[in-house]
């Protein structure tokens, strides 16, 4: 008697699909993916005023102050100047004379917003030596 | 009349086979690249600002201050007095370091004015205003 031979079910695991699954992974992590670059204005404090060492005396004509009040507005050397104005004008003070220190306030009760503006328009107009007060 | 024999083309074919291979590699590249943010920090709204440059993530100390005053480093809520240890202990860490303030556009200045006193304090003088690019 002949057995009748048993046909074997051939055994694979389908790779064709594998490429499909690998790219969806990857596209769904190339999307998620939030790279965290943090950008900001850069600064440099003066030192504190206790380390009388570094105490730098400077001459009343190299000093611009700006203020900033609680409303926001803008005052450059004790006159208000609107924000659209100040980049030209601090432009050309610095242009002036390349020693200027901008003697930088800002009132206690302002915004942290009018401040942060208030000094991109500075570095804006190219003032490198600005000395932020804290009062 | 000759028979016109068929030309006959190899078969083209891309080999698909390795596909995923590089899929997967590519995969395993992002995954390992990627660096997840270990802080949570609080919940700000960034001012924006134009003249913003890139923080170094390396030498950068995170420091969130929220709309409320609410002071945190290193996900820890601290009050304005501790900011000058923690910060002379960072600096003592590393020398190059450079304080980011991810501080909300509607905080008070005073309180950033006194965080700034106390980073003079600690002579942590490299500051940088985290802030979103201005359109």
């Amino acid at each position: 008697m002949q057995f009748k031979n048993k046909r074997k079910n051939l055994s694979g695991i389908p790779t064709s699909s594998m490429s499909d699954v690998a790219f969806l992974l990857l596209i769904f992590f190339l999307t998620t993916t939030k790279f965290d670059i943090k950008k900001g204005l850069g600064l440099v404090l003066p030192p504190a005023s206790t380390q009388a060492d570094k105490k730098v005396r400077l001459k009343q004509e190299n000093i611009t102050k700006v203020w900033v009040n609680q409303k926001g507005q803008v005052a450059l050397n004790e006159e208000i100047v609107p924000l659209n104005e100040l980049e030209s004008k601090v432009r050309n003070i610095v242009l002036e004379n390349p020693d200027m220190v901008i003697s930088f306030k800002t009132d206690r009760q302002s915004k942290y917003d009018y401040m942060v503006r208030v000094l991109d328009v500075l570095q804006a107009a190219g003032a490198e030596k600005i000395s932020l007060s804290t009062n | 009349m000759a028979k016109i024999k068929k030309k006959e083309r190899p078969e083209t074919l891309i080999p698909t086979a390795s596909m995923s291979d590089i899929a997967f590699l590519l995969l395993i590249f992002f995954m390992v690249s990627t660096v997840f943010v270990k802080e949570r920090g609080l919940n700000v709204t960034l001012p924006r600002a134009a003249e913003i440059e890139k923080i170094p993530r390396k030498n950068a100390a995170t420091v969130y201050v929220d709309r409320y005053g609410t002071i945190s480093i290193d996900d820890m809520v601290v009050e304005i007095p501790q900011v000058s240890i923690i910060m002379q202990r960072k600096l003592a860490e590393n020398f190059n370091l450079l304080t980011a303030f991810r501080t909300d556009k509607e905080t008070n200045f005073g309180i950033m004015s006194d965080i700034l006193k106390q980073l003079q304090e600690a002579n942590a003088l490299r500051v940088s205003f985290e802030a979103k690019l201005k359109r």
